[in-house]
């Protein structure tokens, strides 16, 4: 999972790397733009529609949180 | 104009009373029950109490609503008991349809007081301060009505989101809403962050009344000595722009910029100050904006919180709706993931661009502002890879000094660019201010000392040079360290200089040197 989801960020991000960090909306990696384009690469890839209350900063941190929450769902 | 606005002597004596009350209450509880005697105080000498009528009737529904959502929400809680997060997916599904008839409740008639008073303005409707002669062409405007109703629709969003525990003590709820140093301008508060604090005030602090006394006081500078200094200039210029053309409106357009930032930062810097000696913290509203390298950066730091609330509050549930997420899957898998992360910032920016210049005031003018940002932070993201590109080709150091220098003063020219749109209010009032530009050269000013003739004399020209000076050293600190531990840990008599000048300069310079009229807050008319 968490190897599928590193492959989506990569091709859709190239430029950010999303194993720097594991604190990456609350050090500022990663904006609200690019939340709301993971989320949605992530929901079409996975076939996952999530819930609003899980889109937290908490949630997105790290590649393993947000492998986490859509397998939560999957 | 009401006698106590925040720069006011008044308010002053208010907060000297209040505080010392407030302090000497030895429960959480009473000093509750403290400030909501204060709120109800500044607020009839601030707005009038038949205005605070209507923001009481807000905080009875916004209360009635919130825990109207959590009755319907703990029929969830027990049903979903033992389900996995997907099989709890459709159940939440329908409990949150359940509990949409009160969010809208709440917030159609919150936002819908607030577009009825924002529209009747536009109209001219006559405006009154007596709740019974309230009629469909006469309306009342409340103090902060802007500020309470963004804050209590996210209030209720995050009920309705379960993001937030619900209050269930009505006195707290109302003094969170009436609280009086966020009620005339910000900054937009979290009602549930605020409550908690309410629930367990601390006790007295010396150094947190004595951060909270000093953050006033500089507050006090920014607006006494230097916005109003050039507020009533600037504002004689661009109300007779025909008059005036070249370096005149240059300088005008430039001092406009100054005094807004000294105006709003100054009053955050009083409430949140006035706040800080409560021992209650508020949401910061600026963080040295100026310095920003982007203008969407800009709007990181500038007015943080109506920033914020609009990502939270309309950006992201367009964003992270699923019809619109479905439209940006179909792009994605049509035109690829460049189109689709095109199309799912630009078309929630757009919206909340022009929400945003709607809020700040009704005319073409702020349809057009709105626009003007969101068009410039649009192509920021869209072509953020494009952009980032330019300075290698043109083999441009990015972390130079020289660069981030040029960054810092495109933000500046991007913010005069939009306070010129709204600058004269004639609805083409940055194409009257770009002609005057063009008109004339009028650079004798600057030889024949014309320059001091439109109101600020070689002296108060002098003493508003130094202190901007003194403003952006001190904010250049800031970003580098807490400047208020640095002063703590100076020498006792070098400290006291410091305070005293702070103080004295108030008095000298900006009360009895500015021909004292204890200017209004340019956002307190929202």
């Amino acid at each position: 999972m968490k190897e599928k989801i590193l492959a989506i960020l990569h091709e859709n991000y190239p430029e950010i790397d999303f194993e720097s960090s594991d604190e990456l909306v609350d050090d500022g990696t990663l904006d609200s733009l690019t939340v709301v384009g993971i989320i949605s690469a992530l929901s079409s890839e996975f076939n996952v529609e999530l819930p609003y209350e899980e889109i937290v900063p908490e949630n997105f941190n790290s590649v393993d949180a947000m492998a986490a929450l859509f397998e939560r769902y999957m | 104009m009401p006698i106590m606005t925040y720069n006011s002597l008044f308010f002053v004596l208010f907060f000297a009373a209040f505080l010392l009350i407030y302090l000497l209450m030895p429960k959480s509880f009473l000093k509750q029950g403290v400030i909501l005697v204060g709120n109800v105080f500044f607020y009839k000498f601030a707005g009038g109490l038949n205005c605070m009528a209507l923001l009481v009737a807000a905080s009875l529904l916004l209360y009635f609503c919130s825990i109207r959502i959590e009755r319907i929400y703990e029929g969830f809680e027990k049903e979903a008991e033992g389900l996995s997060k997907k099989e709890q997916v459709p159940l939440l599904a329908a409990y949150k349809s359940r509990t949409r008839k009160w969010l809208l409740l709440g917030i159609l008639l919150l936002i819908g007081t607030l577009v009825y008073v924002k529209v009747g303005r536009l109209l001219h409707f006559e405006e009154t301060s007596r709740l019974l002669d309230i009629r469909f062409t006469r309306i009342m405007v409340p103090l902060g009505l802007s500020y309470y109703t963004f804050s209590a629709v996210g209030y209720l969003a995050d009920v309705y989101w379960r993001k937030v525990k619900v209050e269930h003590n009505y006195f707290t709820l109302l003094t969170c809403m009436t609280f009086f140093p966020i009620i005339v301008q910000g900054p937009i508060s979290h009602y549930d962050r605020l409550a908690k604090q309410f629930h367990q005030l601390p006790g007295f602090s010396y150094e947190r009344v004595c951060h909270g006394m000093q953050r006033m006081w500089w507050g006090f500078l920014k607006k006494s000595i230097i916005a109003d200094r050039i507020t009533p200039v600037t504002s004689t210029i661009f109300a007779d722009i025909y008059h005036y053309a070249g370096l005149e409106v240059v300088l005008a357009v430039i001092g406009n910029v100054i005094a807004i930032y000294m105006d709003f930062s100054g009053c955050m810097d009083i409430v949140i100050g006035a706040a800080e000696a409560m021992g209650i913290t508020l949401d910061e509203n600026f963080r040295q904006p100026f310095f920003a390298k982007s203008a969407a950066e800009f709007w990181r730091r500038w007015h943080i919180t109506l920033g914020a609330w609009f990502k939270d509050y309309v950006y992201m549930p367009i964003a992270m709706n699923p019809g619109f997420m479905k439209r940006t899957a179909a792009i994605r898998k049509k035109r690829g993931a460049r189109a689709a992360q095109v199309f799912s910032a630009a078309v929630p920016l757009m919206i909340v661009w022009i929400l945003t210049g709607l809020w700040h005031g009704t005319g073409k003018d702020y349809l057009f502002w709105g626009i003007y940002w969101g068009v410039l932070i649009i192509i920021e993201t869209a072509f953020a890879k494009e952009l980032k590109a330019v300075p290698a080709k043109l083999h441009i150091r990015t972390e130079s000094f020289g660069y981030r220098l040029f960054q810092m003063i495109r933000t500046c020219i991007y913010f005069a660019i939009g306070r010129m749109i709204t600058a004269c209010g004639a609805g083409r009032s940055l194409f009257l201010i770009i002609g005057q530009i063009f008109a004339a050269g009028r650079l004798h000013i600057l030889r024949d000392g014309g320059i001091f003739s439109y109101g600020i004399d070689k002296k108060n020209m002098l003493v508003l040079i130094v202190f901007f000076l003194i403003v952006w050293i001190v904010d250049i600190m800031s970003a580098h360290f807490d400047v208020r531990d640095r002063i703590d840990r100076l020498p006792f008599p070098l400290r006291w200089v410091i305070y005293y000048g702070v103080v004295l300069s108030v008095i000298i310079f900006g009360i009895y040197g500015n021909a004292y009229h204890a200017g209004a807050f340019a956002y307190g008319g929202f």
